[in-house]
């Protein structure tokens, strides 16, 4: 496996976490979504996250609203359900679980060498 | 750059027009024309934060690059939505809107889809004998001409000189087969999915 792919494979495994994380704190749109995620470089092709959402609706881990007036077109606001609050719960401590036993291991095969 | 030029308008209608066009092979009218929407109102967002550039041109190709071509985002929901669904919930119908919507993708996957179909046409062909079996019990069986078999399966109006046999054995034989068939096609087809998925996958940006 080439470094670009392994690359790949880490962005993908964990752009739904990020999504999910983007609008835990309150309801975003699409575009906000992707600003805020923007230092990030895990959306490499920004049309790409509206499918994403679409899925991450459809297996009920968030809501989505259209409203009108905000914009210069309505807007498609995404908050977290219940049942998206819990993943992300789920999400971080496993998150957290994986990085700090990979943090270890780095450290152990002697640091960023 | 809020009020387009009539060039850049159509260059956003033909965007989305390919977008909606490519997306319906894969997903509900409904979400292909949420997706749309969506979709337009990001253009539109983007647009409007562009003011001030000088070449409206450069900027809308900019903003439309950085959105992904219409088949790259169509390809990422079905994807995400169609063959997601299909290869996690194994249900027919979402596994044969998946088997369509692959059979576009090169010619090797047009074949198989079009094989896949046929192996469901067959299944459903022997469990619709087993179905019709008790309901028109003389139009239904192994067709029998001077004691030869010639076909298998329900005939209306039932040919002359020739009689089904076999009796209601038809039925359990007939339901057998149709869904040993059925089990293998599908199983089949959820595989090729899977491998068309992760393949579609590789290639996303």
């Amino acid at each position: 496996m080439t470094i670009a792919n392994w690359q790949e494979q880490l962005r993908r495994g964990t752009l739904e976490f990020a999504v999910l994380l983007a609008v835990a704190p309150g309801r975003r749109y699409g575009l906000e979504i992707l600003r805020h995620l923007e230092f990030t470089a895990l959306v490499l092709t920004e049309g790409t996250i509206y499918p994403l959402l679409a899925r991450l609706e459809r297996d009920g881990l968030v809501s989505a609203q259209w409203v009108a007036g905000e914009g210069p077109r309505p807007r498609k606001y995404y908050r977290l359900t219940a049942h998206g609050r819990m993943r992300v719960g789920q999400m971080t401590a496993e998150f957290r679980a994986v990085t700090a036993r990979i943090e270890r291991l780095i450290e152990a095969a002697g640091g960023d060498r | 750059m809020t009020q387009l030029s009539e060039t850049g308008e159509s260059r956003i209608r033909g965007y989305l027009y390919v977008l909606e066009r490519s997306m319906r092979a894969a997903v509900s009218v409904q979400l292909a024309r949420d997706a749309v929407r969506e979709v337009e109102s990001h253009i539109r967002e983007r647009v409007a934060e562009s003011d001030g550039t000088p070449n409206e041109r450069d900027a809308l190709e900019a903003i439309l690059t950085r959105l992904g071509s219409p088949g790259t985002v169509a390809r990422a929901y079905s994807l995400e939505l169609l063959m997601e669904e299909a290869t996690v919930s194994g249900r027919i119908l979402p596994v044969m809107r998946s088997l369509l919507h692959s059979a576009g993708t090169g010619a090797l996957s047009f074949i198989i889809a079009v094989t896949l179909f046929c192996g469901y046409t067959v299944a459903a062909a022997f469990i619709a004998v087993a179905a019709l079996k008790p309901v028109f019990p003389q139009n239904v069986g192994l067709w029998l001409e001077d004691g030869m078999p010639r076909s298998f399966g329900a005939q209306f109006p039932a040919p002359t000189g020739m009689e089904p046999a076999g009796g209601y054995w038809v039925i359990p034989i007939a339901l057998m087969i149709g869904v040993t068939v059925l089990m293998v096609v599908h199983r089949s087809a959820r595989a090729w999915i899977a491998s068309v998925r992760a393949r579609l996958s590789a290639r996303m940006p």
